[in-house]
Protein backbone atom coordinates (compact mmCIF):
# COMPACT_ATOMS: atom_id res chain seq x y z
CA UNK A 1 0.00 0.00 0.00
CA UNK A 2 1.95 2.95 -1.21
CA UNK A 3 0.06 6.04 -0.38
CA UNK A 4 0.47 9.42 -1.87
CA UNK A 5 -0.68 12.38 0.09
CA UNK A 6 -3.81 12.92 -1.91
CA UNK A 7 -5.12 9.39 -2.03
CA UNK A 8 -7.22 10.02 1.00
CA UNK A 9 -9.12 12.72 -0.82
CA UNK A 10 -9.97 10.64 -3.84
CA UNK A 11 -13.57 9.56 -4.07
CA UNK A 12 -13.51 5.95 -2.93
CA UNK A 13 -14.30 3.19 -5.37
CA UNK A 14 -13.70 -0.55 -5.43
CA UNK A 15 -13.29 -2.36 -8.69
CA UNK A 16 -14.97 0.55 -10.37
CA UNK A 17 -17.97 0.62 -7.98
CA UNK A 18 -18.21 3.99 -6.30
CA UNK A 19 -18.40 3.66 -2.55
CA UNK A 20 -19.40 7.23 -1.78
CA UNK A 21 -22.93 6.17 -0.85
CA UNK A 22 -21.50 3.71 1.67
CA UNK A 23 -19.31 6.40 3.17
CA UNK A 24 -22.28 8.74 3.50
CA UNK A 25 -24.59 6.14 5.03
CA UNK A 26 -22.08 5.05 7.66
CA UNK A 27 -22.92 7.73 10.27
CA UNK A 28 -26.58 6.69 10.21
CA UNK A 29 -25.65 3.18 11.31
CA UNK A 30 -23.78 4.44 14.35
CA UNK A 31 -26.70 6.04 16.13
CA UNK A 32 -29.22 3.65 17.74
CA UNK A 33 -32.88 4.22 17.14
CA UNK A 34 -34.87 5.34 20.19
CA UNK A 35 -36.90 2.47 21.62
CA UNK A 36 -40.42 2.67 22.89
CA UNK A 37 -39.19 1.63 26.32
CA UNK A 38 -39.36 4.34 28.90
CA UNK A 39 -35.85 4.07 30.34
CA UNK A 40 -33.25 3.36 27.67
CA UNK A 41 -29.60 2.46 27.92
CA UNK A 42 -26.80 4.96 28.43
CA UNK A 43 -26.05 5.53 24.75
CA UNK A 44 -29.65 6.35 23.90
CA UNK A 45 -30.04 8.55 26.97
CA UNK A 46 -26.95 10.55 26.10
CA UNK A 47 -27.95 10.79 22.45
CA UNK A 48 -31.39 12.05 23.36
CA UNK A 49 -30.01 14.52 25.86
CA UNK A 50 -27.48 15.90 23.40
CA UNK A 51 -29.99 16.29 20.60
CA UNK A 52 -32.48 17.99 22.90
CA UNK A 53 -29.95 20.45 24.29
CA UNK A 54 -28.48 21.25 20.90
CA UNK A 55 -31.84 21.84 19.24
CA UNK A 56 -32.98 23.99 22.14
CA UNK A 57 -29.83 26.10 21.96
CA UNK A 58 -30.02 26.45 18.20
CA UNK A 59 -33.70 27.35 18.10
CA UNK A 60 -33.52 29.97 20.87
CA UNK A 61 -32.89 33.00 18.63
CA UNK A 62 -35.29 31.80 15.95
CA UNK A 63 -38.98 32.47 16.24
CA UNK A 64 -41.78 30.01 15.80
CA UNK A 65 -41.41 30.09 12.05
CA UNK A 66 -37.78 29.05 12.28
CA UNK A 67 -38.64 26.00 14.35
CA UNK A 68 -39.58 24.22 11.16
CA UNK A 69 -35.88 23.98 10.45
CA UNK A 70 -35.07 22.20 13.71
CA UNK A 71 -34.98 18.69 12.26
CA UNK A 72 -32.92 19.74 9.25
CA UNK A 73 -30.32 21.69 11.19
CA UNK A 74 -29.88 19.20 14.02
CA UNK A 75 -29.57 16.23 11.70
CA UNK A 76 -27.12 18.20 9.56
CA UNK A 77 -25.06 18.93 12.65
CA UNK A 78 -24.99 15.30 13.78
CA UNK A 79 -24.13 14.19 10.25
CA UNK A 80 -21.27 16.64 9.82
CA UNK A 81 -19.82 16.02 13.24
CA UNK A 82 -19.86 12.27 12.73
CA UNK A 83 -18.30 12.50 9.27
CA UNK A 84 -15.57 14.79 10.55
CA UNK A 85 -14.76 12.69 13.60
CA UNK A 86 -14.79 9.44 11.68
CA UNK A 87 -12.41 10.97 9.17
CA UNK A 88 -9.75 11.29 11.84
CA UNK A 89 -9.39 7.52 12.05
CA UNK A 90 -6.60 6.11 9.91
CA UNK A 91 -7.25 4.92 6.37
CA UNK A 92 -10.69 6.49 6.30
CA UNK A 93 -12.24 8.68 3.70
CA UNK A 94 -13.81 11.93 4.87
CA UNK A 95 -16.66 12.95 2.58
CA UNK A 96 -16.59 16.49 3.92
CA UNK A 97 -13.22 17.07 2.31
CA UNK A 98 -15.00 17.02 -1.03
CA UNK A 99 -16.02 20.49 -2.16
CA UNK A 100 -18.91 19.00 -4.07
CA UNK A 101 -20.51 17.64 -0.89
CA UNK A 102 -20.06 20.83 1.07
CA UNK A 103 -21.35 23.02 -1.72
CA UNK A 104 -24.21 20.57 -2.06
CA UNK A 105 -25.11 21.35 1.54
CA UNK A 106 -24.33 25.06 1.54
CA UNK A 107 -25.91 26.37 -1.68
CA UNK A 108 -29.41 24.86 -1.39
CA UNK A 109 -29.76 25.69 2.29
CA UNK A 110 -28.47 29.24 1.88
CA UNK A 111 -30.69 29.76 -1.17
CA UNK A 112 -33.63 28.46 0.83
CA UNK A 113 -33.06 31.06 3.53
CA UNK A 114 -32.77 33.85 0.95
CA UNK A 115 -35.91 32.77 -0.89
CA UNK A 116 -37.86 32.46 2.36
CA UNK A 117 -36.81 35.98 3.28
CA UNK A 118 -37.67 37.38 -0.16
CA UNK A 119 -41.02 35.67 -0.24
CA UNK A 120 -42.33 36.35 3.25
CA UNK A 121 -40.80 39.70 4.15
CA UNK A 122 -39.13 41.15 1.05
CA UNK A 123 -38.71 44.63 2.51
CA UNK A 124 -36.87 43.42 5.59
CA UNK A 125 -34.78 40.98 3.58
CA UNK A 126 -33.71 43.68 1.17
CA UNK A 127 -33.22 46.01 4.10
CA UNK A 128 -30.43 43.78 5.36
CA UNK A 129 -28.41 44.97 2.40
CA UNK A 130 -27.96 48.36 4.06
CA UNK A 131 -26.57 48.43 7.60
CA UNK A 132 -28.03 51.00 9.95
CA UNK A 133 -26.41 54.37 10.33
CA UNK A 134 -24.40 54.54 7.11
CA UNK A 135 -23.61 57.99 5.86
CA UNK A 136 -25.66 58.92 2.79
CA UNK A 137 -22.85 59.21 0.19
CA UNK A 138 -21.71 55.68 0.97
CA UNK A 139 -25.10 54.05 0.37
CA UNK A 140 -24.68 52.93 -3.27
CA UNK A 141 -21.26 51.46 -2.68
CA UNK A 142 -22.42 49.72 0.45
CA UNK A 143 -25.40 48.14 -1.29
CA UNK A 144 -23.07 46.66 -3.88
CA UNK A 145 -20.71 45.43 -1.20
CA UNK A 146 -23.50 43.87 0.84
CA UNK A 147 -24.91 42.14 -2.25
CA UNK A 148 -21.53 40.68 -3.02
CA UNK A 149 -21.20 39.53 0.57
CA UNK A 150 -24.64 37.96 0.36
CA UNK A 151 -23.70 35.95 -2.69
CA UNK A 152 -20.35 34.94 -1.30
CA UNK A 153 -22.01 33.29 1.72
CA UNK A 154 -22.65 29.85 0.21
CA UNK A 155 -19.19 29.73 -1.30
CA UNK A 156 -17.72 30.74 2.03
CA UNK A 157 -19.74 28.12 3.89
CA UNK A 158 -18.71 25.32 1.58
CA UNK A 159 -15.11 26.28 1.14
CA UNK A 160 -14.62 26.94 4.85
CA UNK A 161 -15.58 23.40 5.76
CA UNK A 162 -13.66 21.85 2.87
CA UNK A 163 -10.51 23.87 3.43
CA UNK A 164 -10.41 23.31 7.17
CA UNK A 165 -10.79 19.59 6.95
CA UNK A 166 -8.56 19.12 3.94
CA UNK A 167 -5.83 21.24 5.49
CA UNK A 168 -6.09 19.37 8.75
CA UNK A 169 -5.89 15.99 7.13
CA UNK A 170 -2.99 17.03 4.95
CA UNK A 171 -1.12 18.38 7.95
CA UNK A 172 -1.61 15.14 9.81
CA UNK A 173 -0.33 13.24 6.81
CA UNK A 174 2.72 15.45 6.40
CA UNK A 175 3.75 15.47 10.02
CA UNK A 176 3.15 11.75 10.35
CA UNK A 177 5.32 11.23 7.27
CA UNK A 178 7.99 13.42 8.81
CA UNK A 179 7.91 11.41 12.01
CA UNK A 180 7.93 8.16 10.06
CA UNK A 181 10.88 9.17 7.92
CA UNK A 182 12.86 10.59 10.81
CA UNK A 183 12.27 7.63 13.12
CA UNK A 184 15.22 5.50 11.97
CA UNK A 185 17.46 8.52 11.34
CA UNK A 186 17.05 10.89 14.27
CA UNK A 187 14.86 9.27 16.94
CA UNK A 188 14.74 12.29 19.24
CA UNK A 189 13.59 14.62 16.48
CA UNK A 190 11.11 11.95 15.50
CA UNK A 191 9.84 11.92 19.07
CA UNK A 192 9.38 15.66 18.98
CA UNK A 193 7.55 15.34 15.70
CA UNK A 194 5.39 12.64 17.21
CA UNK A 195 4.50 14.98 20.05
CA UNK A 196 3.63 17.63 17.51
CA UNK A 197 1.46 15.07 15.77
CA UNK A 198 -0.33 14.32 19.03
CA UNK A 199 -1.09 17.98 19.59
CA UNK A 200 -2.19 18.36 16.01
CA UNK A 201 -4.52 15.42 16.41
CA UNK A 202 -6.09 17.08 19.40
CA UNK A 203 -6.48 20.25 17.38
CA UNK A 204 -8.03 18.32 14.55
CA UNK A 205 -10.57 16.75 16.87
CA UNK A 206 -11.52 20.21 18.05
CA UNK A 207 -11.60 21.58 14.50
CA UNK A 208 -13.79 18.73 13.35
CA UNK A 209 -16.42 19.52 15.95
CA UNK A 210 -16.13 23.28 15.65
CA UNK A 211 -16.37 23.37 11.86
CA UNK A 212 -19.52 21.34 11.84
CA UNK A 213 -21.01 23.57 14.51
CA UNK A 214 -20.00 26.74 12.68
CA UNK A 215 -21.59 25.52 9.46
CA UNK A 216 -24.90 24.90 11.16
CA UNK A 217 -24.69 28.03 13.28
CA UNK A 218 -24.13 30.26 10.26
CA UNK A 219 -27.06 28.68 8.49
CA UNK A 220 -29.23 29.35 11.51
CA UNK A 221 -28.02 32.95 11.54
CA UNK A 222 -28.91 33.40 7.88
CA UNK A 223 -32.28 31.90 8.71
CA UNK A 224 -32.73 34.26 11.63
CA UNK A 225 -32.25 37.21 9.33
CA UNK A 226 -34.80 36.01 6.87
CA UNK A 227 -37.44 33.98 8.64
CA UNK B 1 -24.16 -8.05 18.99
CA UNK B 2 -25.11 -10.84 16.69
CA UNK B 3 -21.56 -12.11 16.53
CA UNK B 4 -21.69 -12.90 20.22
CA UNK B 5 -25.02 -14.65 19.82
CA UNK B 6 -23.40 -16.78 17.17
CA UNK B 7 -20.45 -17.59 19.41
CA UNK B 8 -22.58 -18.49 22.39
CA UNK B 9 -24.93 -20.73 20.48
CA UNK B 10 -22.03 -22.17 18.54
CA UNK B 11 -20.58 -23.18 21.89
CA UNK B 12 -23.73 -25.04 22.68
CA UNK B 13 -23.69 -27.00 19.45
CA UNK B 14 -21.50 -30.01 19.63
CA UNK B 15 -19.43 -30.67 16.60
CA UNK B 16 -19.75 -27.16 15.35
CA UNK B 17 -17.45 -26.68 12.48
CA UNK B 18 -17.44 -23.99 9.86
CA UNK B 19 -21.17 -24.55 9.39
CA UNK B 20 -21.97 -23.92 13.07
CA UNK B 21 -23.23 -20.40 12.59
CA UNK B 22 -25.34 -21.34 9.62
CA UNK B 23 -26.88 -24.29 11.47
CA UNK B 24 -27.83 -22.03 14.37
CA UNK B 25 -29.65 -19.59 12.13
CA UNK B 26 -31.32 -22.36 10.15
CA UNK B 27 -32.74 -24.07 13.21
CA UNK B 28 -34.59 -20.96 14.40
CA UNK B 29 -38.30 -21.59 13.90
CA UNK B 30 -40.16 -19.20 11.74
CA UNK B 31 -43.29 -17.68 13.31
CA UNK B 32 -44.61 -20.95 14.69
CA UNK B 33 -46.44 -19.34 17.62
CA UNK B 34 -48.09 -15.98 18.12
CA UNK B 35 -45.64 -13.41 19.37
CA UNK B 36 -45.57 -12.84 23.08
CA UNK B 37 -45.56 -9.07 23.39
CA UNK B 38 -46.01 -8.73 27.13
CA UNK B 39 -44.30 -8.84 29.48
CA UNK B 40 -41.55 -7.27 27.40
CA UNK B 41 -38.22 -8.93 28.17
CA UNK B 42 -36.09 -6.56 30.19
CA UNK B 43 -33.15 -4.77 28.58
CA UNK B 44 -29.76 -5.88 29.85
CA UNK B 45 -28.49 -3.33 32.34
CA UNK B 46 -24.90 -3.24 31.24
CA UNK B 47 -23.39 -3.87 27.84
CA UNK B 48 -21.55 -7.04 27.00
CA UNK B 49 -18.32 -7.60 28.88
CA UNK B 50 -15.21 -6.69 26.92
CA UNK B 51 -11.55 -7.03 27.61
CA UNK B 52 -9.16 -4.25 26.61
CA UNK B 53 -12.03 -2.20 25.36
CA UNK B 54 -12.77 -4.03 22.15
CA UNK B 55 -12.44 -7.81 22.50
CA UNK B 56 -15.62 -9.48 23.78
CA UNK B 57 -15.24 -11.74 26.77
CA UNK B 58 -16.93 -14.56 24.87
CA UNK B 59 -13.88 -14.91 22.63
CA UNK B 60 -11.74 -15.66 25.66
CA UNK B 61 -14.31 -18.10 26.97
CA UNK B 62 -14.45 -19.76 23.56
CA UNK B 63 -10.73 -20.34 23.41
CA UNK B 64 -10.22 -21.20 27.07
CA UNK B 65 -10.91 -24.98 26.91
CA UNK B 66 -8.44 -25.52 24.11
CA UNK B 67 -5.69 -22.99 24.71
CA UNK B 68 -6.07 -21.84 28.28
CA UNK B 69 -5.68 -18.29 29.50
CA UNK B 70 -2.96 -17.11 27.10
CA UNK B 71 -4.69 -18.51 24.01
CA UNK B 72 -6.36 -15.36 22.70
CA UNK B 73 -3.28 -13.28 23.40
CA UNK B 74 -1.13 -15.68 21.42
CA UNK B 75 -3.69 -15.56 18.66
CA UNK B 76 -3.59 -11.78 18.60
CA UNK B 77 0.17 -11.55 18.68
CA UNK B 78 0.48 -14.16 16.01
CA UNK B 79 -1.97 -12.41 13.75
CA UNK B 80 -0.21 -9.09 14.22
CA UNK B 81 3.22 -10.50 13.54
CA UNK B 82 1.91 -12.38 10.51
CA UNK B 83 0.40 -9.27 9.03
CA UNK B 84 3.54 -7.24 9.68
CA UNK B 85 6.02 -9.75 8.44
CA UNK B 86 4.14 -10.60 5.28
CA UNK B 87 3.59 -6.89 4.75
CA UNK B 88 -0.13 -7.41 4.52
CA UNK B 89 -0.19 -4.39 6.79
CA UNK B 90 2.52 -1.95 5.75
CA UNK B 91 3.92 0.45 8.31
CA UNK B 92 3.77 3.90 6.85
CA UNK B 93 2.94 7.41 7.94
CA UNK B 94 -0.65 6.42 8.59
CA UNK B 95 0.59 4.14 11.34
CA UNK B 96 1.91 7.11 13.24
CA UNK B 97 -1.32 8.98 12.64
CA UNK B 98 -3.22 5.90 13.82
CA UNK B 99 -1.08 5.72 16.96
CA UNK B 100 -1.69 9.34 17.81
CA UNK B 101 -5.46 9.27 17.25
CA UNK B 102 -5.61 5.93 19.05
CA UNK B 103 -3.87 7.33 22.08
CA UNK B 104 -6.20 10.36 22.07
CA UNK B 105 -9.23 8.08 21.95
CA UNK B 106 -7.97 5.77 24.67
CA UNK B 107 -7.07 8.70 26.90
CA UNK B 108 -10.47 10.28 26.33
CA UNK B 109 -12.36 7.09 27.13
CA UNK B 110 -10.31 6.32 30.21
CA UNK B 111 -10.52 9.84 31.60
CA UNK B 112 -14.07 10.85 30.74
CA UNK B 113 -15.77 7.47 30.43
CA UNK B 114 -16.89 7.00 34.05
CA UNK B 115 -18.12 10.57 34.43
CA UNK B 116 -20.11 10.41 31.18
CA UNK B 117 -21.60 7.09 32.24
CA UNK B 118 -22.46 8.54 35.63
CA UNK B 119 -24.11 11.51 33.90
CA UNK B 120 -26.22 9.22 31.72
CA UNK B 121 -27.19 7.22 34.79
CA UNK B 122 -28.09 10.41 36.60
CA UNK B 123 -30.40 11.46 33.76
CA UNK B 124 -32.21 8.15 33.96
CA UNK B 125 -32.30 8.28 37.76
CA UNK B 126 -33.92 11.70 37.65
CA UNK B 127 -36.55 10.42 35.26
CA UNK B 128 -37.32 7.48 37.55
CA UNK B 129 -37.24 9.72 40.62
CA UNK B 130 -39.79 12.08 39.10
CA UNK B 131 -42.17 9.24 38.37
CA UNK B 132 -41.55 7.76 41.81
CA UNK B 133 -42.34 11.12 43.36
CA UNK B 134 -45.66 11.26 41.56
CA UNK B 135 -46.41 7.72 42.69
CA UNK B 136 -45.45 8.48 46.30
CA UNK B 137 -47.51 11.63 46.35
CA UNK B 138 -50.50 9.72 45.02
CA UNK B 139 -49.98 7.00 47.63
CA UNK B 140 -49.67 9.53 50.45
CA UNK B 141 -52.80 11.39 49.42
CA UNK B 142 -54.72 8.14 49.15
CA UNK B 143 -53.66 6.88 52.61
CA UNK B 144 -54.61 10.25 54.02
CA UNK B 145 -57.98 9.98 52.33
CA UNK B 146 -58.45 6.51 53.88
CA UNK B 147 -57.64 7.84 57.35
CA UNK B 148 -60.00 10.72 56.96
CA UNK B 149 -62.70 8.33 55.83
CA UNK B 150 -62.18 6.25 58.96
CA UNK B 151 -62.44 9.35 61.09
CA UNK B 152 -65.65 10.29 59.35
CA UNK B 153 -67.03 6.86 60.09
CA UNK B 154 -66.17 7.24 63.78
CA UNK B 155 -67.84 10.61 63.73
CA UNK B 156 -70.92 9.08 62.16
CA UNK B 157 -71.13 6.60 65.05
CA UNK B 158 -70.94 9.40 67.52
CA UNK B 159 -73.77 11.22 65.83
CA UNK B 160 -76.43 9.12 67.62
CA UNK B 161 -75.19 10.42 70.96
CA UNK B 162 -75.40 13.89 69.53
CA UNK B 163 -78.96 13.30 68.42
CA UNK B 164 -79.97 12.05 71.88
CA UNK B 165 -78.42 15.05 73.53
CA UNK B 166 -80.20 17.33 71.11
CA UNK B 167 -83.49 15.58 71.70
CA UNK B 168 -83.05 15.98 75.43
CA UNK B 169 -82.25 19.59 74.92
CA UNK B 170 -85.33 20.19 72.87
CA UNK B 171 -87.50 18.33 75.35
CA UNK B 172 -86.15 20.44 78.17
CA UNK B 173 -86.78 23.58 76.23
CA UNK B 174 -90.34 22.55 75.57
CA UNK B 175 -90.87 21.64 79.20
CA UNK B 176 -89.45 24.93 80.33
CA UNK B 177 -91.64 26.76 77.90
CA UNK B 178 -94.69 24.91 79.05
CA UNK B 179 -93.95 25.61 82.68
CA UNK B 180 -93.42 29.25 81.96
CA UNK B 181 -96.71 29.53 80.21
CA UNK B 182 -98.44 27.67 82.98
CA UNK B 183 -96.97 30.06 85.46
CA UNK B 184 -98.06 32.94 83.34
CA UNK B 185 -101.54 31.60 83.10
CA UNK B 186 -101.85 31.13 86.86
CA UNK B 187 -100.55 34.60 87.40
CA UNK B 188 -103.05 36.08 85.05
CA UNK B 189 -105.88 34.16 86.60
CA UNK B 190 -104.78 35.23 90.06
CA UNK B 191 -104.68 38.81 88.93
CA UNK B 192 -108.16 38.63 87.59
CA UNK B 193 -109.41 37.05 90.80
CA UNK B 194 -107.52 39.60 92.91
CA UNK B 195 -109.20 42.27 90.90
CA UNK B 196 -112.57 40.86 91.64
CA UNK B 197 -111.75 40.58 95.32
CA UNK B 198 -110.47 44.11 95.42
CA UNK B 199 -113.57 45.22 93.66
CA UNK B 200 -115.78 43.52 96.22
CA UNK B 201 -113.74 44.95 99.06
CA UNK B 202 -114.10 48.34 97.59
CA UNK B 203 -117.81 47.83 97.28
CA UNK B 204 -118.17 46.78 100.90
CA UNK B 205 -115.98 49.57 102.15
CA UNK B 206 -117.86 52.10 100.23
CA UNK B 207 -121.12 50.73 101.50
CA UNK B 208 -119.75 50.80 105.04
CA UNK B 209 -118.51 54.33 104.72
CA UNK B 210 -121.68 55.45 103.17
CA UNK B 211 -123.69 53.81 105.88
CA UNK B 212 -121.52 55.32 108.64
CA UNK B 213 -121.81 58.71 107.04
CA UNK B 214 -125.54 58.36 106.81
CA UNK B 215 -125.82 57.17 110.33
CA UNK B 216 -123.66 59.97 111.58
CA UNK B 217 -125.55 62.48 109.59
CA UNK B 218 -128.86 61.25 110.77
CA UNK B 219 -127.67 61.14 114.36
CA UNK B 220 -126.23 64.57 114.18
CA UNK B 221 -129.39 65.73 112.47
CA UNK B 222 -131.51 64.17 115.11
CA UNK B 223 -129.81 65.96 117.90
CA UNK B 224 -132.20 68.87 118.64
CA UNK B 225 -130.88 72.12 120.14
CA UNK B 226 -132.72 71.40 123.40
CA UNK B 227 -131.02 68.12 123.81
CA UNK B 228 -127.73 69.73 123.01
CA UNK B 229 -128.10 72.31 125.77
CA UNK B 230 -129.13 69.64 128.26
CA UNK B 231 -126.20 67.45 127.45
CA UNK B 232 -123.78 70.32 127.73
CA UNK B 233 -125.24 71.34 131.17
CA UNK B 234 -124.97 67.73 132.28
CA UNK B 235 -121.39 67.60 131.14
CA UNK B 236 -120.53 70.74 133.06
CA UNK B 237 -122.10 69.48 136.30
CA UNK B 238 -120.30 66.17 135.89
CA UNK B 239 -117.09 67.99 135.44
CA UNK B 240 -117.65 70.07 138.55
CA UNK B 241 -118.28 66.95 140.59
CA UNK B 242 -115.17 65.38 139.17
CA UNK B 243 -113.19 68.48 139.92
CA UNK B 244 -114.32 68.45 143.51
CA UNK B 245 -113.46 64.77 143.92
CA UNK B 246 -110.09 65.31 142.41
CA UNK B 247 -109.28 68.28 144.50
CA UNK B 248 -110.21 66.21 147.49
CA UNK B 249 -107.87 63.39 146.66
CA UNK B 250 -104.95 65.79 146.02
Amino acid sequence: MVLSFFDQFMSPSYLGIPLMALALILPWTLYPKPTSQWISNRVLTLQGWFINRFTQQLMLPLGRKGHKWALLLTSLMIFLITLNMLGLLPYTFTPTTQLSLNMGFAVPLWLATVLIGMRNQPTIALGHLLPEGTPTPLIPVLIIIETISLFIRPIALGVRLTANLTAGHLLIQLIATAAFVLAPLMPTVALLTATLLLLLTLLEVAVAMIQAYVFVLLLSLYLQENV
Amino acid sequence: MLSRLVFVSANALKGSGPLGAGLVQASRSLHTSSQNLAPVPPLPEKGGKVRHGIFPEELFQLLYPKTGVTGPYMLGTGLLIYMLSKEIYVINHETFAALSIGSVIVYGVKKFGPSVAAFADKLNEEKVAKAQEVKDAALASLTQAVEQEKKEQWRAEGRTLLFDAKKNNVAMLLETNYRERLHMVTNEVKRRLDYQIALQDLHRRMEQEHMINWVEKSVIGSITPQQEKESIAKCISDLKVLAKSTKATV
